[in-house]
């Protein structure tokens, strides 16, 4: 196991996650370890990638850091603070897998929908959603209805809502899941470059070695019963292009993520999956 | 267009071939109109008591619309304030089933003793009642059955409930809203006539319904039942107009990626 404590130290702790763990239904008999004993450290600027099976408790470390869940013991901090303080103060966006527009706002008026909530007048709400359509190059689309545009589009719409205040930290919970391969690849695209342009430090929830390994710097590789993390590898791709994908440090990369997703497997392979991704 | 009067054809052809029909049966079989009056029959004094349908339609149609009113505001309040505090929405359903198995026209004899039998209000007390539990159950049902993604997103938003109450459960709602309306709207029509059975001023459809089949003028009776549904229908409709309105959702094609 290779934790990156060294990189925080050099440039910045955009996160620092030590010994959380989390229980669901304590004391009852379907207690379920959600996350035991995770230490995590991410820097400023780092992409990294939770990768594992259904139950490892890659989505419910999100949500502790994105304070949507509480945990048991350890300690999380989000750009120096608590998780409950960094939502408070606005120091993350989120993407889900569902792009979850609201139907009745259009489009413009869904990515102004964070501003709104930290009390943005609305000329400066309108530049910003301007500003912020164009670089998830729908532009054109700004007065359209969420459900008039295409699974791709709106989960564009979506990250660039994410994006609204302008939040260091970037959490995505599996946002390419429902999405078809091509847009996929196009989408992972997008994203690579709006990291470029805005310099997030991203935690992105993954099913997906190849995804998880073209997008990232560094994958987490978690296992479940309990919820752990299990390895770490780094990824040191450089600039990505078209041909990135099919080059041999990809590969090298892809069986290095599936190898140790087998490694943790093994060990459980025989116990069916007996519940959903927690 | 072509596609548009394709949609109005049918039903015009289907109800006149049923007049044509029940016209028929009537002269063929020589049927007493106590039985079943001809639709001819029907027409005339339709078209001959027209003022008077107006008139009885008018304070018929008035105890319905207030009673609409009411009761909406009161399910919307009450809805507003389930949402507060009914935290499970599973609890709306049973509710809701509950709630529907109460006979509140029942109840007009009493709230005739109750208050003045000799006003409308009664009457509109009633209707208001039956019109309340619809309204109720729509709208508290839009106002919790929202995206549970959605809900989060609020919260990593750092919203209050009363913003996310605004914002997010309110919109949600509406389309709620116009069901619970589209279900309200003919029941007050049906409440207020039948509200009008029970005693009280005469001069409503529901009292010249009774009234008319009493001293046996059978197709006048129907005239009058047909102004009721007249009056039903332009409530309906009147409802489905406001929610074109409120809800513009005409499907444009869907763009690609």
């Amino acid at each position: 196991m290779t934790s990156g404590p060294n990189h925080a130290a050099k440039t910045g702790s955009a996160l620092a996650i030590s010994n959380v763990s989390k229980v669901f239904n304590k004391g009852n008999s379907n207690e379920v370890t959600a996350l035991s004993d995770v230490n995590l450290d991410v820097h400023t600027g780092e992409f990294i990638s939770l990768i594992g099976p259904s139950g490892c408790g890659k989505s419910t470390l999100l949500r502790v850091i994105g304070d949507l869940t509480g945990f048991d013991s350890g300690s999380v901090q989000v750009s120096g603070k608590s998780p409950a303080d960094a939502r408070r103060e606005r120091l993350y966006g989120i993407a889900f897998q569902q792009a979850a527009l609201f139907d009745w706002r259009s489009v413009s008026k869904n990515i102004e929908l964070p501003l709104e909530l930290a009390g943005w007048d609305k000329s400066r709400r309108e530049a910003r959603s301007a500003e912020l359509l164009d670089m998830v190059q729908l532009s054109e689309f700004g007065t359209h209805r969420p459900w008039e545009l295409s699974g791709g589009m709106q989960q564009r719409v979506a990250i660039a809502r994410s994006l609204a205040v302008d939040p260091p930290l970037l959490l995505m919970d599996e946002p390419f899941g429902a999405l078809d391969e091509m847009t996929r690849e196009r989408m992972q695209n997008e994203l690579l470059r709006i990291r470029q342009e805005t310099g997030k430090t991203i935690v992105f929830v993954t099913h997906s070695i190849p995804e998880a390994v073209y997008l990232s710097n560094r994958v987490v590789v978690m296992s479940p019963r309990p919820g752990r993390i299990t390895a770490e590898i780094s990824v040191d791709l450089g600039e990505r292009n078209e041909l990135t994908r099919e080059s041999d440090h990809f590969f090298h990369s892809v069986t290095a993520v599936r190898e140790a997703l087998r490694l943790h497997d093994t060990s459980g392979s025989n116990m069916s999956a007996h519940r959903g991704d927690i | 267009m072509n596609s548009k009067l394709s949609y109005v054809w049918p039903p015009i052809l289907i109800a006149a071939l049923f007049l044509g029909a029940w016209q028929l049966l009537v002269v063929i079989q020589d049927l007493k109109p106590f039985l079943l009056p001809a639709p001819s029959l029907i027409a005339t004094e339709f078209s001959n008591g027209a003022m008077l349908m107006w008139s009885a339609a008018f304070y018929t149609g008035t105890t319905a619309f207030l009673g609409l009113l009411f009761g909406t505001v009161a399910g919307l309040f009450m809805a507003l304030l389930a949402q507060r505090f009914i935290t499970v929405d599973k609890l709306v359903a049973p509710l809701a089933a509950g709630l529907a198995t109460v006979p509140i026209i029942a109840l007009t004899p009493i709230l005739n003793n109750m208050f003045n039998i000799t006003s409308r209000t009664p009457r509109v007390l009633v209707t208001a009642i039956i019109v309340l539990f619809p309204i109720f159950v729509n709208v508290t049902r839009g106002l919790m059955q929202v995206n549970p993604v959605q809900l989060e997103l609020m919260r990593s938003l750092n919203a209050a409930p009363r913003t996310t109450l605004r914002v997010l459960r309110i919109p949600n709602a509406i389309p709620f809203f116009f069901t619970g309306l589209k279900i309200a709207a003919p029941l007050a029509v049906i409440a207020a006539l039948v509200a009008e059975y029970f005693g009280g001023p005469q001069q409503g459809l529901g009292s010249r319904i009774a009234s008319a089949a009493a001293n046996t003028a059978y197709g006048r009776a129907w005239a009058y039942v047909l102004a009721a549904i007249i009056m039903g229908l332009i409530f309906y409709l009147t409802i489905i107009a406001i929610e074109k309105c409120v809800t513009p959702r005409t499907t444009k094609t869907v763009k690609t990626t």
